[in-house]
């Protein structure tokens, strides 16, 4: 069990930067989730951590000891990929046996050791199939045992449940935290399912554009996004951006009269028939983002119906736990901590976090 | 009336074309079939004939009286069998060694002037063939290499290398990088990795590409002749001798045992060639 630490990391292919600045630690047995669009550079960290390109700046630490010199068969930092890339011409137990034939391990250890992980993996009965033969769901778990075969300091996943049909995506899930809970590896697994990041992680790392814009526990993450892109990667599909010359809207909170970027989630918008802004609701209750419009749209949505407001030139989503008719006129209450507020130009920037 | 008479009449002509279009197609067929079967079918005679003078159609005498001579182990055609065997089989070594390390190395993207080397192996090809071996017989006659065994490989293998080499690239293009990233993961080396990951996913290519060596050394006369007659007689050679001197039977029988590796050739690469191993090629 290791302790990993990337420090200033910058790299890219030829002189094409995709990576910058990233300084991440991955605690003793800790599972990290790499979460960000298609594109942002996860699977090239990944790259820059087993070796598989050179870094152009900084180091990675594992164990405090430097391994970013290293080639990639030194690392010790074994790789679940995404296409698995199991061998053809190998059995599913000289898949999984490989890593310990190179290292010359005893022919009966490495019996041993194969049996129980494919055991573990639940993949006992078919060691002699050939890789082609299995289903995408029994490949995904001959890699990660092949991975796991040589105890490696640690273990990365690049997006190991994209190739998976939904439903044995959810059981595989489950599957591969409570192998990483029962065998304590520290691990980083890419995605970029929020959802899968939420369930999987101890914490997430946000990734954009090649550099993290926030590292946290899930809580933190979905609850505090420090900025906007990860407000709105995580499912805030509200956005307004304040001050609406509007009498629709007001904003009673307490903040510099900047210009301000807003985002909620449909979720935590709650709805109310009349129009009761300003007189009947109490101070408490009048905290907070309220907005006037009609009902422009309802969809159902299993547990709730999804119901589009229109205020002026804006929509706003909301969720709703029963259907209401087109052009019902209804008042929409958001509470401080669910807004999540940012300047308007410097995207980044929190002003206020309750 | 006059639309069933006209009927009868077009349905007349009709008749009367479809059956002048197919005895005109049966002739042409019947005349390409002759013109390709026809030499085989007169080579195949010839192998079992002992006697047939020119005007007969048909041999005088019947018989396998030169298969007899032939694989007397001390007869010319054993003889120069083995040496061409031996060539065939030393072209195949000296490719292999040159087109497998050259193959991996120009199916990286990364190697400088990829297409430069590639098209180097091509440019022996690209000049006509007498010119070029009667200069290499030149070159050889400076080294000592005329009339050897070893010079006649050397000959064979340039000749060789521009398949062997543009088959292996396109073989080691096919395979997957990432499963050598995944063997280099789990702790293998370099060569290791080679040895144990990339050379079994390009096998059927090598193995392809070697079947083509040896049967294009087996075939070879030019460079032979150029470089190695008197003192080596392979297959080919001996063949151009025995039609010259008139001796059909020997060199009808010896062109059957040139054709027995090839259509063995066939049936080989029918099993191991992958269809996208060639797409591959133009990356
Ligand atoms: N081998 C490569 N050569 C050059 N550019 C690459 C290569 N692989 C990926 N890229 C580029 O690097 C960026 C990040 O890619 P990647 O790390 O694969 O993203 P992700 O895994 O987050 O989807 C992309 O813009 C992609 O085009
Ligand atoms: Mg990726």
């Amino acid at each position: 069990m290791t302790h990993l630490h990337i420090k200033d990391l910058q790299a890219g292919y030829g002189k094409k930067l995709i990576l910058n600045n990233i300084n991440l630690e991955v605690r003793q047995g800790e599972m990290i989730a790499l979460l960000g669009p298609s594109g942002c550079g996860k699977t090239t960290l990944l790259n820059a951590l087993c070796g598989f390109i050179p870094l152009s700046h900084g180091e990675i630490l594992s164990d405090k000891r430097v391994i970013s010199q290293l080639p990639a068969e030194q690392r010790n930092i074994t790789m679940v990929f995404q296409s698995y890339a199991l061998w053809p011409h190998m059995t599913v137990e000289q898949n999984v046996a490989y890593g310990l034939k190179v290292k010359k391990v005893k022919r009966a250890d490495i019996e041993t050791r194969v049996a129980e992980l494919l055991n573990v993996v639940k993949l006992a009965g078919l060691e002699a199939e050939k890789v082609t033969a299995l289903s995408g769901g029994q490949r995904q778990r001959v890699a990660l045992a092949r991975a796991l075969a040589i105890r490696p300091d640690v273990l990365v996943l690049d997006e190991p449940l994209s190739n998976l049909d939904a439903k044995v995506r959810l059981s595989v899930r489950h599957e591969i935290k409570a192998l990483q809970k029962k065998l304590g590896f520290t691990s980083l697994i890419v995605t970029h399912d929020q959802e899968e990041a939420l369930v999987m992680a101890d914490r997430i790392a946000v990734l954009n554009k090649g550099q993290i814009e926030q590292i946290g526990t899930p809580e933190e993450i979905y609850h505090h996004p420090s900025t906007a892109f990860v407000a709105d990667f995580m499912g805030a599909d509200n956005h307004i951006v304040w001050p609406i010359q509007d009498p629709g809207f007001s904003l009673n909170i307490n903040l510099p009269p900047d210009d301000l970027s807003i985002y909620f989630r449909s979720e935590n918008v709650s709805i109310s028939l009349q129009a009761t802004i300003n007189n009947e609701l109490n101070q408490q209750q009048n905290e907070g983002l309220i907005i006037n419009g009609t009902v422009e749209q309802s969809v159902f949505f299993g547990n709730s119906y999804r119901i589009s407001v229109r205020s002026g030139k804006h929509i706003i989503q909301a969720e709703h736990y029963k259907h209401l008719p087109g052009k019902t006129p209804v008042t929409l209450h958001i509470l401080p901590e669910a807004l999540h507020i940012y300047a308007a130009d410097v995207k980044s920037s929190v002003l206020e976090k309750n | 009336m006059i639309a069933t008479q006209k009927q009868y009449y077009f349905s007349g002509i009709s008749i009367y074309s479809v059956r002048f279009s197919f005895w005109l197609q049966s002739l042409f067929i019947l005349l390409l079939a002759l013109a390709m079967f026809g030499p085989i079918v007169n080579l195949l005679i010839w192998t079992v004939t002992e006697s047939w003078y020119f005007p007969n159609s048909l041999p005088s005498q019947w018989g396998v009286k030169y298969w007899l001579q032939v694989f007397n182990p001390y007869s010319d055609v054993s003889g120069s069998l083995l040496t061409s065997l031996l060539i065939a089989i030393l072209t195949v070594v000296v490719c292999l060694l040159v087109s497998v390390p050259a193959g991996y190395a120009l199916s990286k993207n990364s190697m400088p002037f990829r297409v430069f080397w590639m098209l180097l192996f091509l440019i022996p090809q690209a000049f006509p063939n007498l010119t070029v071996y009667m200069n290499i017989a030149r070159l050889f006659y400076d080294f000592g290499l005329n009339g050897t065994l070893l010079g006649v490989v050397l000959v064979h293998s340039v000749h060789g290398l521009m398949f062997s080499i543009w088959i292996s690239v396109a073989a080691f293009s096919s395979t997957d990088p990432m499963l050598e990233r995944a063997s280099r993961n789990l702790g293998a080396g370099p060569i290791y990795t080679f040895f144990h990951i990339v050379l079994p996913q390009a096998a059927p290519g090598l193995v392809a590409s070697c079947i083509f060596v040896f049967l294009e050394s087996l075939d070879e006369f030019t460079g032979t002749f150029f470089v190695g007659s008197p003192n080596i007689n392979t297959l080919p050679l001996l063949l151009y001798t025995a039609s010259m001197e008139g001796n059909y039977q020997i060199a009808s029988i010896t062109a059957l045992i040139l054709l027995a590796p090839s259509i063995l050739f066939m049936v080989i690469i029918h099993k191991f060639m992958k269809p996208e191993m060639l797409s591959k090629l133009g990356k």
